[in-house]
């Protein structure tokens, strides 16, 4: 006999039921030592928490349903996707176990980690040399390669695109925007996130706002020739389609490095094993609240550390000493 | 828009390309430093070469000889009759570095396709395939050396008194020496700066948003009026390893129709190497 699928019990029917949303939303949790004012509460949302293992679940879940919906992809003919990591594992996986391939187009300094994971989700692979993130525009990186294998190979490829693609801007506005106003009981001043592809920056904050204008958007984002996977510099954001500047209020730019050694600040003083993007909303979170001094704010930690640990080692002196017999 | 570059011919927008697909006398030939593009897709009958790989000789440091130049193009099954048309990834530095080398080993009629191979990419009507083209090799017959398309070191010195424009196309930071090459980059070399003299124009300043290059005026207003490159001068024009510089050689030459100009394609991986060699900095 099939057990009965039970939210309460947390039994489901398959991996899909475990996607977050108002009901089911990622977990908040309190920073408690490395909150600089008491009088400020300070969260983070953690997305590491959601089936595939980060905040891409979301746009993924979303641009896969609308191509489903619209008849674009069949056991013929999956999907090619320019990516970081994060997107690219979410969406193999999720392809993976409805039948479809995946073809994921990986810049080259995208750490080991993250490639290792992608193929081991099902993705095939094409690393080519580009920037850190996959950069739209006149370039030939990633996002070109991917656009050219989908025009050339049409009926073996469909194309999401997550830096263009409106789904995953909605799919914060539907899922993000509604769970952090239920879990703050509409008690939110200030949202903290980095810019990727600004899905969750734009889709969260139109709803938020929607809801109550004067919550504050604070985008934070590494310093240039930065070594963040997945983040964007702030020079290069008139390039992202999904931006929208009048839905944030302040950009602030952190020192790249201070995303690792906040990260490892929070791993060993708050027990939250976050990655390094993370570290870097954090730091972004703590200069407002040292300046704003009250409210309540919600960090959106976008994954956690265990891809990162060659990075980490990389940039935090003396990581690896210790490590060899 | 072409019609006011001095030598309109030679650029070719993706629209006169697409209308001229299959013709037997039209080849197309792409050229790229990643062929993972080509590979991927390409436009439909175009060979691909591999910069790195098929235009350099791989001992020593130099374009390939006029042997082996005649083998690749007779192997790729381009005629000395033939319009030949070149394509390439970012923004068609290498597209105009292979351009430049067809006009050393004297092809007649060359084109560049405007906007390379993204804009290509990016219109909704072009398609691209992953077919091999059909190729018959043909014995192809080099028509000349024109050597005075290319600037070797001892030209350099003696163009670096003054007497010659010198254009600098690489990046601000690595004129003034701040860097040597761009990040990430492996050709390098031990020292940074530029060669005495020059002027500072990266290759981008010739092109629109959208890759194509910016209108005859335009041009003429920013190279000759605005950074005093003279047209009365020779001139040459260098990066680090030749390539954006060949991008630059064909806005000077082609598109302005200045006279004598050459592209240094020892540039700053050779000259930045020269003991003894005067260097400016900042």
């Amino acid at each position: 006999m099939i057990i009965p699928m039970d939210h309460g019990k947390r039994v489901y029917k398959d991996i899909f039921e475990l996607l977050p949303n108002e009901q089911n939303p990622s977990p908040m949790v309190r920073i408690n030592r490395m909150n600089p004012t008491p009088g400020f509460e300070l969260y983070a949302k953690l997305e590491w928490m959601n089936p595939f293992g980060s905040v891409k679940d979301r746009a993924a879940w979303a641009m896969l349903r609308d191509l489903e919906e619209r008849g674009e992809v069949n056991p013929k003919r999956g999907f090619v996707e320019p990516t970081s990591g994060n997107t690219g594992i979410s969406l193999a996986a999720m392809a993976r176990a409805r039948g479809y391939h995946m073809r994921a187009v990986v810049p080259n300094k995208v750490p080991l980690e993250k490639k290792l994971l992608l193929k081991i989700a099902g993705a095939e692979l094409d690393v080519i040399s580009d920037e850190l993130c996959p950069a739209p525009g006149l370039g030939d990186g990633s996002i070109n390669l991917a656009k050219t294998h989908a025009k050339a190979q049409h009926e073996r490829y469909a194309m999401p695109n997550q830096y263009e693609n409106e789904k995953n801007v909605e799919a914060h506005f539907q899922t993000t925007g509604p769970e952090i106003w239920r879990q703050t009981d509409g008690r939110i001043t200030h949202l903290f996130v980095s810019l990727g592809t600004c899905g969750t920056a734009s889709g969260a904050s139109k709803f938020l706002k929607g809801k109550k204008p004067d919550i504050k958007v604070i985008a934070v984002q590494p310093t240039e020739g930065h070594d963040v996977p997945g983040l964007r510099n702030v020079t290069q954001l008139g390039v992202s389609k999904l931006f929208d500047a009048s839905l944030v209020d302040d950009i602030l730019e952190v020192e790249f490095r201070l995303a690792y050694s906040r990260a490892l600040e929070l791993c060993q003083t708050e027990g939250l094993l976050a990655g390094p993007s993370s570290g870097l909303i954090y730091e972004g979170a703590r200069e407002i609240i040292l300046r704003d001094k009250q409210g309540l704010g919600v960090m959106i930690f976008p994954d956690n550390i265990f891809k990162y640990t060659s990075n980490m080692a990389k940039h935090i002196a003396g990581l690896m000493s210790g490590t060899q017999a | 828009m072409t019609a006011n570059y001095a030598y309109p011919d030679v650029l070719v927008s993706t629209d006169w390309v697409k209308e001229n697909l299959g013709k037997s006398n039209i080849k197309l030939v792409e050229i790229d430093v990643d062929t993972k593009a080509y590979d991927a897709g390409h436009i439909p009958g175009a060979v691909g070469f591999n910069w790195q790989t098929q235009l350099q000789d791989q001992v020593r440091r130099d374009i390939i000889s006029k042997e082996a130049f005649e083998k690749l193009v007779g192997a790729a099954g381009i005629s000395p009759n033939d319009t030949v048309v070149v394509y390439g990834d970012n923004n068609n530095w290498f597209a105009a570095y292979g351009f430049w080398l067809f006009k050393i080993y004297g092809h007649q009629d060359l084109r560049l396709m405007n906007g390379g191979r993204v804009k290509w990419l990016n219109e909704p009507d072009k398609t691209l395939t992953t077919d091999k083209p059909n190729v018959i090799p043909v014995e192809y017959k080099a028509s000349g050396l024109n050597i005075d398309l290319r600037a070797m070191v001892p030209l350099v010195f003696e163009a670096s008194k003054g007497a010659w424009n010198l254009v600098d196309v690489r990046s601000p930071d690595e004129f003034t020496g701040k860097v040597i090459a761009p990040p990430g980059m492996s050709e390098t070399a031990q020292r940074g700066g530029h060669i005495p003299n020059a002027k500072s124009i990266p290759w981008s300043t010739a092109v629109a948003p959208d890759g194509t290059f910016k209108p005859a005026e335009e041009l003429r207003s920013i190279y000759i009026d605005q950074r005093g490159v003279d047209p009365k001068k020779q001139t040459i024009a260098y990066c680090r390893i030749g390539e954006r510089s060949s991008h630059t050689w064909f806005v000077l030459k082609y598109l302005l129709g200045l006279e004598n100009v050459r592209n240094y394609d020892g540039s700053w991986t050779e000259y930045g190497n020269l003991v003894g060699a005067p260097i400016e900095k900042a």
